[in-house]
């Protein structure tokens, strides 16, 4: 990043010539490219194999997706070059999010026990297991999923 | 990486931008941060509802298939693919812009136009899964699938996700449209009147953002 | 990169100026329709503003007098009533159905179309490019968008009062089940599909608004106008924008989420629900009533700074040029207003202690709501210090400023009351709440706005208006807010809940029968004397004392160096530089010194 900002401050030097850089922008590509690559390699052959680590994917999901918004609000939206105040006057308003997503899931997670709580019936019909038989009826793409399961591991 | 701020320079003193920025990109800035309210809205009510309920479909198990490969189990791949899409288009989107800063047409006419192409494509990717999904029965008020654990799912699932992804490409198809208009004034000389390609640069932080957004739809409906 | 274009310059030059030079050429050239009706002047504009708010908020104070004479009088049928409501009203009597819709569209109107829209709009509109030092807006196209979207949301909403089964009656805060489903109530039907499309109308309005305002304050400030020497009503316009560019999308996705449910066989909101009326046990499972309430107060505290904050910006100018002092701890203020700012988007739960919400979750929002106690206190503490001492000029402006600091602070104390949510349970839902809000937010800001009207209004038109009508409307005003909303409070502690049709039944209200026919009465009173302000308003357009000198109130800010009637773009010659804040008055034995003349060689800091 260093390099590319004293490229950067060179172009606003010469001024002159005007040229365009894409160097950064086929960096920025490639990262992110590479990053949904590994999102899709590890959602689709590692983390279906280890349910109970669900939490610890969704973690490494939430680091991918913010380092790729990162890149795309940085570079391709440009936000990382323009003066710093800007950049804060966007920043700022977006730590809201912090506090909106918390208190919104911790109410939703309450909500849930709640139900669960008091609400007997709701538990039962939200926890039993479809019976077998019931799942056919819906068509052979569930069927055929079931079976096609095991191979997904190859 | 913040811009070179020349020394004593009293960018809050009025008289000027303190941003050294016009104020329509200012616009449309703060407008992407109202809109990212908009979908941050939608996607926490997703995870608020996901959160308060017992169970919730697989989206492995939703979202296998892969056009013209039947019953093949690919879960992911095809959204990988609509994902490589939209990036590109955001590639290109910045090489139009680029081009703008030189004040080249031609180049810009051509990014631009390779960006449409995208988001069409981006498109056509999103008809085809919605078309899909509906074959197997989902619709706002109708889900066929059921919960990771087997039990019966409610129907939020395909509630969220066509209501969400829908109102994704909705900013989609309006991002295309505008950069067709660009497209159009980009042709007719517009900007090379006015001397400058700023509005392609509005089209572009526009574009950028359907994309941003997307990266967050894509963790949040195929990855969780 | 991005800038590359714009290398030429070391900075942007706001190429409006040029833009707006354009104007002035064809300047004449304006017809009626682009002068009066589709105007693109930020002046215009804000008189459309104001005056459809005035309309609005005629409307809606006319439900509170129809719904307030059930409440006063029960037992009494009024058969005029009939005459005027038709079937709202069979045999005199409002029928409880309509009784509801009249509270709802009440509080919609008032909230939305008159504090968020008459009062932001007028006085944003109007001031923000005379006090920065602009031509106009940075989109003067946008702008006049924002009108005319927020002119078509008020025609979906008035529509709404005269489809055959009703507006929406579910409360102004439209909580679902009520309001997702059409068989729960006549009002749930038509109406309330409106009741969306007038307010989605209403949020796209509300943001071509807000993000003109915001980048009009950053970018086009005239040279010298430092943020820090802004007037105070500038911060308070401009974090009043960026509150509504921030809340208002957030409901605009609860209220898509709504239209599904209603619509789309969705159930975002619904779950387990057995409709009585028709029998009627519903499929909808898994949603969450409690979501919708989340999104709608996300933005519905916001909301309350929205109405709040141009209330106190406009009482802060006003109070410091008829003290003939500076505004004390300006800072601190600017300060204060960005503290409210952030934690408005911090408490919105307080609104639903009660309604299922986590109590551990509560308590976070009873410490963070309580927080706003601290810049509260400091806005109020500058009020009180700014007049300390001063030399009061007690115009009719003055006095309104003054009206809105006292009723800030007797509902702001209630405020605190209620953000335990302890004491919630016993004072949720009660005439305690009503009181509580009419004060804080609803009169105060009211008051907020009258002292801007008489302020302003010389720069308006040209005209003063009335002083003694003007007297009167405030003493009756302010006496009768308070005469209205004390007893509220009483009412409230003793349980009284609200949004009842009839307290005659129970026992232990019928004791407040005697006070609730004193409100009535009060409140019909307050009503007939903003009918007199509005007379004094029209006639002083045409027949008022003519303004003689460019700056009547000896103010220091910018818009009292404009033309007396001044034209679009406001300045006629270069817009004058700024040299200093805008508060130096009675500084060097001097009257008050404007934001214009530069600083003198022996001049004292102030």
């Amino acid at each position: 990043m260093a390099h590319h900002e004293t490229t950067h401050t060179e172009a606003h030097g010469h001024g002159e010539k005007k040229h365009f850089d894409t160097k950064p922008i086929w960096r920025t590509f490639w990262i992110l490219l590479i990053i949904t690559a590994i999102e899709l390699i590890v959602g689709m052959f590692i983390a279906p194999h280890f349910h109970n680590l669900k939490l610890m994917f969704n973690i490494l999901y939430i680091i991918f997706t913010g380092a790729k918004a990162f890149y795309i609000i940085a570079e391709f939206m440009h936000l990382g070059h323009e003066i710093k105040n800007m950049i804060m006057t966007i920043a700022v308003p977006a730590l809201l999010f912090i506090w909106f997503i918390a208190a919104f899931l911790w109410d939703g997670n309450s909500y849930k026990n709640l139900r669960n709580n008091y609400d007997r019936y709701h538990k039962e019909a939200t926890t039993t297991p479809l019976p077998k038989k019931a799942e056919a009826g819906h068509g052979e793409h569930s069927e055929h999923g079931a079976e096609e399961k095991p191979e997904a591991v190859h | 990486m913040a811009q070179a701020v020349p020394a004593n320079q009293k960018w809050w003193g009025g008289g000027k931008s303190p941003f050294n920025v016009e104020y329509g990109k200012l616009m449309m800035w703060y407008f992407l941060m109202s809109d990212a309210f908009t979908f941050g809205a939608f996607l926490i009510s997703y995870g608020t509802v996901r959160f308060s309920s017992n169970g919730w479909p697989d989206p492995n198990e939703v979202f296998k298939s892969f056009p013209g490969m039947g019953h093949a189990n690919m879960p992911l791949v095809f959204v990988s693919v609509m994902t490589f899409i939209l990036i590109m288009s955001s590639v290109t989107m910045v090489l139009a812009v680029g081009a703008g800063h030189m004040n080249d047409r031609k180049s810009v006419l051509k990014w631009l136009a390779w960006t449409i192409v995208g988001g069409a494509a981006f498109l056509g990717c999103q008809a085809w899964e919605w078309a899909h999904l509906h074959a197997e029965g989902a619709w706002w008020g109708r889900n066929p699938f059921h919960n990771f654990d087997g039990t019966e799912a409610s129907t939020n699932f395909t509630n969220f996700f066509f209501t969400i992804t829908g109102f994704h490409g909705f900013h989609v198809l309006s991002g295309v449209v505008i950069n067709i208009i660009m497209f159009i004034m980009t042709y007719r000389g517009v900007f090379d009147r006015r001397g400058h390609y700023l509005m392609i640069e509005k089209a572009g932080l526009y574009w950028h953002f359907v994309d941003l957004v997307w990266v967050f739809v894509f963790t949040c409906f195929y990855l969780f | 990169m991005s800038n590359d274009a714009l290398h030429g310059h070391p900075e942007v030059v706001t190429t409006h100026d040029a833009h707006h030079d354009e104007h002035h050429v064809h300047h004449h050239k304006e017809t009626f329709i682009t002068k009066y009706v589709f105007s693109q002047d930020h002046k215009m504009i804000a008189k459309q503003f104001l005056i459809t708010g005035m309309v609005w908020a005629v409307l809606g104070g006319l439900m509170s007098v129809l719904f307030r004479l059930q409440l006063g009088y029960p037992d009494q049928a009024f058969p005029w009533l009939e005459d005027i409501l038709g079937r709202w009203a069979k045999g005199g009597k409002i029928s409880a159905e309509n009784y509801y819709a009249l509270v709802t569209m009440h509080g919609t109107v008032l909230v939305f179309f008159v504090l968020t829209g008459g009062l932001s709009g007028t006085f944003a509109n109007f001031l923000i490019p005379l006090q920065i030092g602009a031509r106009d807006m940075a989109s003067p196209m946008m702008n006049m968008l924002s009108y005319w979207f927020f002119f078509g949301g008020s025609i979906v909403m008035v529509s709404s009062l005269f489809v055959q089964t009703g507006p929406f009656s579910g409360g102004w805060t439209a909580y679902p089940p009520l309001s997702a489903l059409g068989d729960a109530s006549p009002g749930s039907k038509v109406g309330m599909d409106l009741w969306i499309t007038a307010m989605a109308l209403f949020v796209v309005s509300s943001l071509l608004g807000g993000l003109n305002y915001v980048s009009t304050v950053l970018n086009m400030r005239t040279k010298g106008m430092s943020m820090t020497r802004m007037p105070l009503t500038m911060w308070a316009l401009f974090f009043t924008a960026v509150l509504g560019i921030l809340s208002f999308p957030v409901l605009l996705s609860g209220f898509i989420l709504l239209l599904f449910d209603r619509h789309g066989g969705t159930s975002f909101y619904l779950s387990d629900i057995y409709i009585a009326t028709t029998q009627q046990a519903l499929p909808n499972e898994g949603g969450s009533a409690i979501l919708f309430q989340h999104l709608f107060w996300f933005l519905g505290h916001p909301e309350v700074y929205i109405i709040l904050l141009p209330a106190m910006g406009l009482s802060s100018e006003i109070i410091s040029v008829n003290a003939r002092k500076p505004i004390f701890g300006y800072m601190a203020m600017v300060g204060s207003m960005f503290a409210i700012t952030i934690l408005a988007f911090l408490v919105w739960a307080h609104h639903m202690f009660v309604t299922g919400l986590n109590p551990f979750l509560g308590s976070v929002f009873v410490l963070l709501t309580l927080l706003i106690a601290v810049p509260s206190a400091i806005k109020v503490f500058n009020w009180l210090t700014t007049i300390w001492k001063a030399n009061i000029r007690f115009t009719p402006g003055m006095l309104f400023a003054l009206g809105f600091v006292s009723l800030f602070i007797s509902g702001g104390l209630t405020g605190i009351f209620l953000g335990n949510s302890t004491l919630d349970i016993h004072l949720h839902d009660t005439y305690f709440v009503i009181a509580h809000f009419h004060i804080v937010m609803g009169v105060s800001a009211f008051f907020g706005m009258f002292a801007g009207v008489y302020h302003w209004f010389p720069k308006m038109y040209g005209r003063f208006l009335n002083n003694t009508l003007a007297y009167i409307h405030f003493w009756v005003t302010l006496a009768g807010a308070y005469m209205i909303f004390w007893p509220m409070h009483y009412e409230g502690l003793a349980g009284m809940p609200r949004r009842y049709f009839d307290y005659s039944n129970w026992e232990s209200f019928k004791q407040f029968a005697e006070l609730n026919k004193f409100i009535s009465t009060v409140a019909i009173i307050v009503f007939a004397v903003q009918l007199l302000f509005l007379f004094n308003f029209f006639y002083s357009i045409f027949k008022g004392r003519k303004v003689t000198t460019m700056n009547p109130w000896g103010a220091t800010t910018l818009e009292w160096t404009t033309p007396i009637r001044p034209g679009h773009g406001n300045w006629v010659g270069e817009i004058p530089e700024v040299h200093r804040w805008a508060y130096d008055y009675s500084k060097d034995g001097r009257d008050f010194i404007p934001q214009t003349e530069p600083i003198g060689p022996n001049e004292s800091h102030h």
